[in-house]
């Protein structure tokens, strides 16, 4: 049986090493507070699925729970480990990890240079691993949902999963009328589940309201529950999908699949099945340079369609959202994450929109210091967003064929990442993590593309297209 | 008069359905063994004949809901694991338990207690019955497990599944697919752990 000491055990060396206290304390605080076995149950299923996911659990929280030790005094951290304990005691409870702890693996896998090889590898895979919702529970909640059977709704229902989802699993079906199509069913319950077991958590850590680090941690899980509550409403899914699909057409070679709404409810999402392989496997059949970067053309033309012909900030990419299909199409998933640009949002993306056009250092001083809260005299917070925000935007305004291939401009951006975590993102706006991820997350993956891409053309395209006028910007 | 057994049986069940359609529209604690029996059209008298009281009525209701959702799961083939079967097993009960849920909890409180005795009327009691035929489902799995100690912490899980249920106020009592899978892994577990090293 699991212990949450094996687990912690298990955590990659350099995790133990950051910060004071050192490693030894910190282990030691873990062993003591892991006297107790994990109770048997959702850990030893996590355990079938995989013990990294179960590791890759406590090192989140590990992460989290780090930095109250950097700046806490003798005393705050004495009370800062009792928490510990008692968060760690938690999180051997939280039957319901499983959701929460994929989000987790899908962000880390989009940081290929920061994880280990072998870590990104496994996190990869998950996506790909049949999750653990036996036949039984699924016929279920097939009931529950479409009030029959799913061999009597469908004219065929595979019953092993071919995907894992974050909230549940997804399984191959033919439609009655001879349609292909993906079911994606949540566990049941899984997301009140998981937010109640973090909000409880946050109870425990309410000594740590005392250090300065508090914020980024209560940003950290704001920005899990949100991402819970709108991945976890498959209705709201199924209504992006919908609208993202009107956007495009059979020219653009980008796919959105259909949602089929007879047979999808909050619960369940039934769509189009896209044929296609996701990035690694791509990559595997070593794609030409032009191969290569038309894909990278269609990744950044959908996000940049949706963002300006859509006014939807698509946030959640990661590869495992993307499909490369026959014919060089682009098949486009998961609208479960979706931020509608609107309102007092729009404002400031407005304002972003400005500043990565023009390219001026006031514009984008500006749009980071509103979007981000920050104060005139915080000169280094203020330094830090600015280099992060320059790095994300440069290519596109500077235009040209911009080579995301470089390595030593993909270091400089992961340091720079890095670094915003390190400090974190105090009184940013609670999706500002997000959007940040977001911006790193498809660089990495043009990087992993090694493309060259104009992105400003593209951009300039998409604004056009949709009649925006920006003439405003030359002022 | 002589009745017949048919005759006495096709009243029972007109009994059963009209109490429940009443339960239903008028809900549990509004309706009066009255008002069952002028739907059932019989005399008050003679309703008590058949059921002293509405929560025997439920009672009966949901032996018969349980005794179908057994004879449903047994003519299935087994699942490919333990747990898994016994899920089904749970799941087919609430299944013909849910439109009793809402007043079916006294019945449980009965039903479900520890302390209840193993016959009724000269019959195996409900947690009897439900025993044996988890037993037989456990048999099927290689598991030849007989002692109290997993009779009591099953029936605990099972009890805790069933009040959970009766309460549950999640969309379509998912919580409780959620508690019921959730137990059955642990008591599953707990089995093989048992089997593996006897205590
Ligand atoms: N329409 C589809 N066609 C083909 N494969 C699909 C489809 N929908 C989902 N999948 C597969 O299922 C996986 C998970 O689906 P999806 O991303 O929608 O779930 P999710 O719960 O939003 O997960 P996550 O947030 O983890 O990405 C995808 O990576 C993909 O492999």
């Amino acid at each position: 049986m699991a212990t949450v000491t094996e687990l912690i055990a298990a955590l990659p060396e350099e995790d133990l090493a950051i910060g004071s206290p050192s490693a030894k304390e910190i282990s030691d605080v873990l062993s003591r507070a892991s006297q107790q076995p994990v109770p048997v149950g959702r850990f030893r299923r996590l355990t079938a699925l995989g013990t990294l996911q179960a590791k890759i659990g406590a090192a989140y929280l590990f992460h989290w729970l780090r930095g109250f030790f950097k700046s806490a005094d003798e005393n705050k951290r004495l009370l800062a480990e009792t928490h510990w304990k008692t968060a760690l005691r938690m999180l051997d409870s939280m039957t319901y990890l499983r959701g929460a702890v994929m989000k987790v693996g899908q962000t880390l896998a989009t940081f290929p240079d920061i994880a280990p090889p072998e870590f990104v590898e496994t996190l990869q895979k998950l996506h790909f691993d049949a999750p653990p919702m036996h036949w039984s529970l699924l016929k279920e909640m097939v009931n529950n949902e479409l009030c029959d059977d799913p061999e009597s709704v469908f004219a065929s229902f595979d019953k092993q999963a071919f995907a894992a989802a974050s909230l549940g699993q997804v399984h191959g079906a033919t439609l009655k009328s001879g349609e292909e199509v993906a079911v994606k069913i949540q566990y049941p319950g899984i997301a009140r589940a998981v937010e109640s077991d973090f909000r409880n958590l946050t109870l425990f850590l309410l000594p740590a309201r005392l250090t300065k680090d508090w914020e980024s941690t209560k940003d950290q899980f704001a920005d899990l529950s949100r991402r819970l509550a709108l991945e976890a409403d498959y209705e709201l899914e199924a209504a992006n999908l919908r609208k993202a699909a009107a956007l495009f057409h059979e020219e653009d070679g980008i796919v959105i699949p259909r949602v089929y709404p007879q047979w999808s409810t909050a619960r369940v999402l039934t769509m189009e099945r896209l044929p296609g392989i996701h990035l690694r496997e791509y990559l595997d059949t070593h794609p030409s340079q032009e191969e290569r970067t038309e894909v990278g053309r269609k990744i950044l033309r959908a996000w940049y369609r949706m963002m300006y012909a859509g006014k939807m900030f698509y946030v959640d990419v990661h590869p495992g959202n993307l499909l490369m299909m026959e014919g060089g199409r682009l098949g486009v998933l998961d609208f479960g994450f979706i931020m509608p640009i609107e309102g007092e949002e729009g404002e400031l993306f407005r304002k972003m929109d400005r500043a990565l056009t023009t390219g001026r250092i006031e514009d984008r001083l500006a749009a980071n210091k509103e979007w981000c809260n920050l104060r005139d005299d915080e000169t280094d917070r203020i330094n830090l967003h600015e280099q992060y925000a320059d790095w994300c935007w440069r290519p596109r305004y500077c235009g040209g064929v911009f080579d995301f291939g470089n390595e030593t401009d993909f270091r400089e951006g992961i340091r720079l990442f890095t670094e915003m975590f390190r400090r974190r993102y105090s009184r940013a706006r609670p999706n500002t993590p997000a959007i940040a991820r977001c911006q790193f997350a498809w660089r990495s993956m043009l990087y992993q593309l090694k493309a060259k891409i104009n992105i400003r053309d593209i951009a300039e395209e998409e604004v056009k297209a949709t009649g925006w006028d920006r003439s405003e910007y030359a002022e | 008069m002589r009745i017949t057994a048919e005759e006495k049986e096709a009243t029972r069940q007109r009994i059963e359905a009209a109490a429940l359609e009443l339960f239903r529209t008028r809900g549990f604690e509004a309706t009066t063994t009255r008002d069952i029996a002028k739907a059932a059209q019989i005399a008050t008298g003679t309703l008590f004949n058949y059921f002293v009281a509405k929560e025997t009525i439920v009672a009966a209701l949901a032996e018969e809901g349980l005794a179908k959702a057994h004879a449903t799961v047994e003519k299935q083939p087994a699942a490919e694991t333990l747990e898994e079967s016994l899920f089904t097993l749970v799941a087919a009960e609430l299944r013909q338990l849910r439109p009793l849920r809402k007043f079916i909890t006294p019945v449980l409180e009965t039903a479900l207690c520890p302390l209840a005795s193993a016959t009724q009327n000269g019959e195996a009691s409900l947690r009897v019955r439900h025993l044996e035929t988890v037993a037989r489902i456990a048999r099927a799995h290689g598991v030849a497990e007989n002692s109290p100690v997993a009779w009591q912490v099953y029936w605990s899980l099972y009890s805790g599944v069933l009040a959970h249920w009766a309460a549950d106020k999640s969309p379509k009592q998912e919580d409780t697919l959620a508690l019921l899978d959730n137990s059955l892994h642990m008591f599953a577990a707990w089995l093989q752990d048992a089997a593996a090293e006897p205590l």
